[in-house]
Parts: C-alpha cells; structure tokens; sequence
C-alpha cells in the first residue's frame, strides 16, 4: 500500500558520501594537480630519469637548431651576392638613368637598384689594385663601362629565376651586356639545396629519436607503476580518474625538462658559442652565433610538453583496460 | 546478490576455463570456493569484478548483468566490491593511510572525511598506529588487514577474496578470518576462494566445490 515510504534496504550504502571534495570542474583539476605533484614528489627517481632524458633529447634538437639557425642566415647573407650588372660604353645623362631604373624595377624581383658611374668604377678598379697603383699610370676613367648594379629579392635568387629576369631585362631596348656570375649562382644554388635536404634529414632524424627515446623512457617509467594503475581501476576509478593525474605529470616532466634543456642551451652558448661565429659564416665581421629566435624558443617549451603528454597517453592506453 | 547461468569461458592458450557455471549466492551469504589449483577459482572470481567477461552466460552482479555493461559501467561496479588477494597489491611507495584512502578519494569524499573513515577502519584492523608507515615494513599479516582495509572502507557490497591467507601464518589467519566474519555480519557478501582447509573448517558456511572449470559439489552447514 505504502509502497514508496518501504525502502529496499542498503540501497544507499555505498552512495554515503559525506560530502564531495572538488565538485565541478576546477576543483577535478585542482585535485588532479595536487594527485599528479604527490605523485612526483613519491616517484622522484623515475621523475628524475624522465626529466633528465627530456633535457638531453631536447638540449639535442636545440643545439641543432642554433647551428642551422645560424647557417641559414649565414647563407641568406652571401646570396645577398647575387646580382644583376648591366653594362652601358658611355655615361648615362640623368634623364636616361632615371628611364632605365623605372623600367628595371618594374620587372618584378628587384629589391636594389645603384648606378655605378665612370668614376665610381674607376674608383673600385683603383681600389682593388692596391699597391699596385703604378699599373694605372697614364689610364683614364673614360676606359671603364657605367653600369646599373641590382640586387634581386631573396625568392628571386633561384637559378632559374635569375635566368628569367636577364632574359626580361634584356627585352628592355638599350640594354645589350648583362652579368650575374652565371656559374657562382648555379654553384650556389646546389649548394643552397644540398644544405636544405641535409638540415632536413638530419632534423628528421633528430625528431624521430628523440621522440622514440622519450616515448620509452616514459614508457618504463608507467610500466614501473603498473601496479598503481591496476589497484585504481580495482578500486572503481574510472579511466579518467587513472589517467588524468599521470597525463598532468607527463606535461610537467615535459614542460620541465625544455626549460631545463633551454637553460643548458643557454649557458652553453654564453659560455662559448656566442663568440665561436666566424667558424660558420666565414665573415670576421659578424660579431658571433646569435641565440634561438622566440618563436623557436617557444616551438621547444611546446614541443617538450607535448612530447611529456603524448608519451604518456599512448603508454597508459597499454596499461589500462578498464 | 551473485548469479552465474550457463556460464562458459576459455582463455585461448590456457586450457583452464570455466563450463557451464550456474550459481547463485543471496545477499549477506559466506561462501567459500574451493578446489584444486587451476580448478577457475580465480577466473570465477575475475568474472565477479568484470576483470573478465564469458564466452556464453550471464553473470548478474548487485542486479546488473555484467555481459551487457559498456567498459564505463565497469567502474561503477566495482565501488560497491571489494576484493583482496594472496599477494595484497598494495602500493609501496606510499603509507598504510595512503593505500586505504584510495578507495574513498575515487568515490570523490572529501578529505576531512576521508581522514576520520580511513582512521576509523584502521583503528578495526588494530593497525591505527601503523597508520603513517610505508606499506612495505609491515609483516604479512599487517599488509592483509591494510588490503582489507581499503577493500572494505566503503561499506561494499561484496568482498571478494582470492586466496587472502596464503603468505599467513595460522595466528594471522584467524584474525582474517575473524574480520570476514565481522564484515558478514555487517551485511556484505562474502566470496571467498581458497584451499585453505583449515580456513574452511573454521569459516564455512557454505562450501562449492570447484574442479577442472565445473562445479562439483556444494555443501551448506546451518552453525558457522
């Protein structure tokens, strides 16, 4: 009759839960937080092994990156050399200099554009026979050719690309002589390439290692703790509940071990790599190796807290079968 | 509480497997299982906490049929069981609060709460001042009641027990025994795989006989 005051009995028994620690969702998280920094400070060996093995990974890829870094644009400096000179026998009035820049820098591709007149030539010329000056007794600058001197734009430095753009610039009526050191601009096209595909491969190769040491380091380091994982889900901890705390920890060893990696980097190139530059550019001038970009800086800090995070997502899914 | 139909499994390299298992066993029952080593003591228990699922049959637990349960339900079946073992399973690298705790922070109790339940269990166990040491410096028997413990600090439904005295000696032994007994009284289901003889004789109540994946016979006695 008075069916709905008849409870079946023990039915709450295991719902008594005085009261609920962390509702919603920043208090999961906090709880999480606070799961994953205990879990640190209780497995400081294997926290010490992952992070360390992070750094170097990561301290790797980082010095890589600085020297390719520089080579880059140690070479973005010497393809600078890259240029057009057109030839004229006689001195251009100012009228006519002015005609041929505006038909030059319509073309597209360039970036500079100089008029070198007979004086200035001779002025080179003298310069380069330096203490040898005898040999121009007697010669006047009347001997030397007037020239426009232009400098391409960095995507116009191609072979091929030089090689349309002469072929433009001789289209222009008045222009007959032009040269851009053919075989110095073919050379250092394949040399430009062969760096490129060698950067990449050995990049490649860097990335794949390090993401393969890292996955197996965090790999041992969860396997290590299997026991943990199998008594939560014994104890009815739902798959999140397990894997939260230990994909939290695997972002902060991560996060942890490129600033690490980062500050090594650092140290390393004040102690000697900031004054070691000449060695790759070739250039006494340049003052030495300038340091990681930003956005590279920031591509590690990423890159090293989702190495942390990822490595232990695909470890745990081997684990658990709840 | 517990009910088995028709119940058939086969692991696919081992030859020990359970046959046509039918079984039932009502709520706030004592029952032992028993039989030689590699009779499916253990997989019939396996079963029981959805560690494993059958080949054929059914398998109700609390009410819930397990063969039909999503891997999400399977959580939530197992905060109403509670289930010890021969080698305890207890995480070493943490205290005998923390091992016991666990269990009450995957329910999400709060920690004030948490404290006094888990202080409360450990002072039955007649390990309360053993609280704060790692679970590795205690003696056998010690670790047992910690396995206890948590296994029995939310009031289960059913406990189950895979061979819980076979690293004790007979003095630890009956205090094991004692507390299956205590929580029986309390109203939870009681499972308890052994070859213990001497457990049995003591505890039984009700004894089913398990031999080469079948069920071979089943004694009930009315005195415990």
């Amino acid at each position: 009759m008075n069916k709905w005051k008849k409870k079946p009995p023990d039915v709450n028994r295991t719902s008594r839960r005085p009261t609920l620690s962390g509702d919603g969702f920043g208090g999961r998280a906090g709880f999480f937080l606070a799961r994953a920094l205990t879990n640190i400070r209780q497995n400081v060996f294997v926290n010490v092994v992952t992070v360390g093995t992070i750094t170097l990974a990561l301290l790797i890829v980082a010095l890589f990156l600085l020297v390719f870094v520089n080579l880059e644009s140690a070479v973005e400096n010497w393809s600078e050399r890259v240029q057009v000179t057109v030839y004229f026998d006689k001195e251009l009035l100012p009228q006519e200099q002015t005609a041929f820049r505006e038909k030059i820098t319509a073309l597209s591709g360039v970036s500079r554009i100089a008029y070198v007149s007979r004086d200035e030539a001779f002025k080179r010329f003298k310069g380069r026979l330096r203490g040898q000056e005898t040999l121009l007794e007697g010669v006047r600058s009347e001997i030397m050719p007037t020239s426009f001197e232009i400098a391409l734009k960095s995507a116009y430095r191609e072979t091929a690309s030089v090689e349309s753009f002469v072929t433009k610039l001789k289209q222009i009526p008045g222009i007959s002589e032009v040269q851009y050191g053919e075989e110095w601009v073919r050379r250092f096209n394949s040399f430009l390439n062969f760096m490129r595909l060698l950067g990449a491969l050995l990049g490649g190769f860097l990335v794949i290692a390090v993401i393969f040491i890292v996955s197996n380091t965090i790999k041992l380091t969860i396997y290590s703790r299997r026991d943990e994982l199998e008594v939560m889900s014994l104890v009815g901890a739902t798959r999140l509940f397990i894997t939260a705390p230990f994909l939290l920890e695997g972002l902060i060893q991560g996060l942890a071990g490129s600033l690490l990696s980062l500050a090594l980097l650092y140290g390393v190139y004040e102690g000697f790599l900031h004054n070691a530059g000449s060695f790759i550019t070739f250039n006494p001038a340049a003052s030495g190796l300038s340091f990681l970009p930003l956005e590279y800086l920031s591509g590690l800090l990423l890159g090293g807290a989702l190495l942390g995070f990822i490595g232990s997502l695909t470890s745990l899914k081997r684990f658990i079968n709840v | 509480m517990i009910q088995l139909h028709n119940v058939f499994l086969a692991y696919q390299q081992d030859a020990s497997a359970l046959h046509n298992i039918n079984l039932k066993i009502g709520k706030g029952e004592f029952v032992f299982l028993t039989g030689p080593s590699g009779a499916g003591k253990t997989t019939l228990l396996r079963l029981l906490y959805g560690a494993l699922t059958p080949n054929r049959g059914q398998v109700l637990v609390d009410g819930q049929n397990i063969t039909r349960m999503t891997p999400a339900q399977i959580p939530l079946l197992r905060r109403s069981i509670g289930v010890v073992f021969q080698d305890f399973k207890l995480l070493h690298n943490r205290t005998v609060f923390e091992n016991v705790a666990i269990t009450l922070e995957v329910l999400g109790w709060g920690r004030a709460d948490i404290g006094k339940k888990t202080m409360h269990m450990l002072k039955q166990m007649g390990i309360d001042s053993k609280y704060n040491l790692i679970t590795q410096r205690l003696s056998g028997g010690e670790q047992q009641r910690v396995a206890l413990a948590r296994a029995l600090v939310n009031d289960p439904k059913i406990l189950l027990a895979d061979e819980p005295t076979g690293n004790l000696d007979d003095a630890n032994k009956n205090q094991i025994l004692t507390i299956f007994k205590e929580a029986n009284i309390r109203g939870t289901t009681v499972v308890v795989a052994t070859h213990d003889r001497r457990l049995i004789d003591q505890g039984h109540k009700r004894l089913v006989t398990l031999s080469k994946g079948e069920i071979v016979e089943q004694v009930e006695k009315e005195t415990a």
